[in-house]
């Protein structure tokens, strides 16, 4: 179980993470949302103890998070937003590294790093140094190096930025396969799409403030399950419906070009940032 | 042991990049042995130049070996490639990691004033260097080594650790104890910089050069400027709330 209590990052005189309070339960798969400069990445390279925070703490299994505290970083493993790798390194190397750092037996970080290369189809660019990798595989060999350790809690900040639509339904498979296993996985996404497919709960952050935690489904419920969109010549128009009837109601009183659809995980990002404008 | 994942990593990159590090190790002092010691000859106390040369030449390239194999590489970690994220993030200790960083950097350093002194075998100058010569040489890239580890994390852009070196490092290779004397300088400047790991490092080595072997003041001297810029080292990682 991730506690967070009362965390607070400022930076001078700019909040970037403000009182944050949040569980997070074990084996759970958990979405951090909210527009650019909400406090995502904030909040991760807190829990990944790269920032200390300003207040409040990190519980893990209510144990204090701290860079002090060996035991606790082996149970975390980071996808970093950046390719946080060294450039001049080949796959191997990246994955032995990453074992050692994790201090498991070279014997064992060569078997588990072929057996990973091999899942995300890496294995015939072993040899490669990351200079020469393309974006696509580098985000994978991140993935792989994260899994490597047999981490407990993954930090995954935008992981699939970058990728090719088929790469990045791969990567939600694989994600969707290690929560299986009890992994707790806790994502920051701007694909609201992929928070939908993945996430059994999401945070929504805006300003570094915390402002509402619901499952994905429950979010869409509250604005309405039903959209109807109507095409302006300012735009699209949305309006949302509880009831389908009603939907369709308002749907037929309307002239020219109009849809009904499902209400997305990605309307209800749209509304609450245009409340917050 | 994360040290011993330091040391790796450290011997990975010495050995792809062996020729090149070996071809810099050589290119400047060479330089200096030649303009210096054999273009320009001179006698100091009765002493052919090159014998007072020698010494302080192998002094300065340790320095140089160890704190250009840290600082500049951790810099790049840490502000360009973010790899250096990783270690934050890992289990491994940080003072493991930051010892791991010197030692690689002083055994850098070491391998830099070893290769200056097989080019200087033929040369027949009859100076002496023994275990106590390679001890010295090992804790002054230790000592510069720490600095490159401070270096690197104090520094908020890449143009910071080359001005770091242009300010600080290239004047002491220059005046501390290598070239001449410290006893040459006004008295005041000369024993600041004779306070200097450099200067002490070159006095030491040309000291046991001479066969008159070395103090213990000296080694003293290092350690505790190896104190000193590990505290800060490990004050900047344990602490700092933004890295």
């Amino acid at each position: 179980m991730i506690e967070i209590k009362n965390l607070t990052k400022r930076f001078e005189d700019f909040t970037a993470v403000d009182s944050l309070d949040l569980k997070i339960k074990t084996g759970e798969f958990f979405g951090l949302l909210g527009p650019n400069g909400a406090g995502k990445t904030t909040t991760i390279s807190m829990l990944s103890t790269l920032l200390l925070p300003t207040e409040g703490e990190i519980l893990i299994d209510g144990e204090r998070l701290t860079r002090k505290n060996p035991a606790l970083k082996r149970k975390i493993s980071v996808i970093t937003q950046e390719y946080s790798m060294r450039q001049d390194m080949t796959m191997d190397e990246i994955m032995e590294y990453q074992g050692r750092l994790y201090f498991m037996p070279v014997k064992k970080i060569r078997e588990k790093s072929e057996e990973l290369l091999e899942f995300c189809d890496l294995l015939p660019f072993r040899k490669r140094t990351v200079r020469h990798l393309s974006g696509g595989m580098k985000r994978k060999l991140m993935v792989c190096r994260a899994l490597l350790t047999d981490p407990e809690i993954l930090l995954l900040d935008e992981p699939t930025a970058g990728m090719d639509a088929l790469s990045r339904r791969q990567m939600w498979n694989l994600l969707r396969q290690l929560n299986d296993k009890n992994l707790t996985i806790l994502l920051t996404t701007h694909y609201m799409e992929e928070a939908q497919s993945l996430c059994e709960r999401v945070a929504m952050m805006n300003h570094g403030r915390l402002e509402e935690v619901n499952t994905p489904q429950g979010m869409i419920e509250a604005l309405g399950c039903y959209t109807v969109d109507q095409m302006t010549v300012s735009g699209t128009v949305s309006r949302y419906f509880h009831e389908r009837s009603d939907a369709i109601t308002y749907l037929s009183s309307l002239e020219g070009k109009c849809t009904l659809r499902d209400t997305t995980l990605e309307d209800v990002f749209i509304e609450r940032a245009d409340k917050n404008k | 042991m994360g040290i011993i994942t330091i040391l790796w990593e450290k011997w990975r990159e010495f050995r792809r990049d062996f020729y090149k590090i070996t071809l810099a190790a050589m290119i400047a002092p060479l330089m200096y042995l030649v303009v210096f010691g054999m273009g320009i000859k001179t006698v100091t106390n009765g002493q052919p130049y090159l014998n007072f040369l020698i010494p302080g030449v192998v002094a300065l390239t340790t320095m140089n070996g160890s704190f250009n194999a840290i600082a500049q590489n951790l810099n790049v970690q840490r502000l360009y490639e973010k790899a250096f994220d990783q270690v934050m993030i890992s289990p491994t200790p940080l003072w493991q990691f930051i010892v791991g960083q010197i030692i690689g950097g002083s055994l850098r350093g070491l391998y830099a004033g070893i290769v200056i002194l097989v080019l200087t075998i033929p040369i027949g100058t009859g100076l002496v260097f023994n275990g106590y010569s390679f001890l010295i040489m090992f804790l002054n890239g230790a000592v510069f080594s720490t600095i490159g580890v401070v270096v690197s994390f104090y520094a908020r852009n890449h143009t910071d650790v080359p001005r770091f070196s242009n300010y600080i490092i290239m004047p002491m290779a220059y005046l501390c104890n290598t070239f001449f004397s410290t006893e040459q300088m006004p008295h005041g400047l000369r024993e600041v910089i004779g306070a200097l790991p450099l200067s002490q490092t070159s006095a030491m080595l040309r000291s046991i050069a001479a066969g008159e072997g070395c103090g213990y003041t000296g080694i003293l001297i290092l350690g505790v400027y190896l104190l000193v810029f590990g505290a800060l080292a490990f004050a900047f990682l344990y602490k700092k709330k933004n890295l």
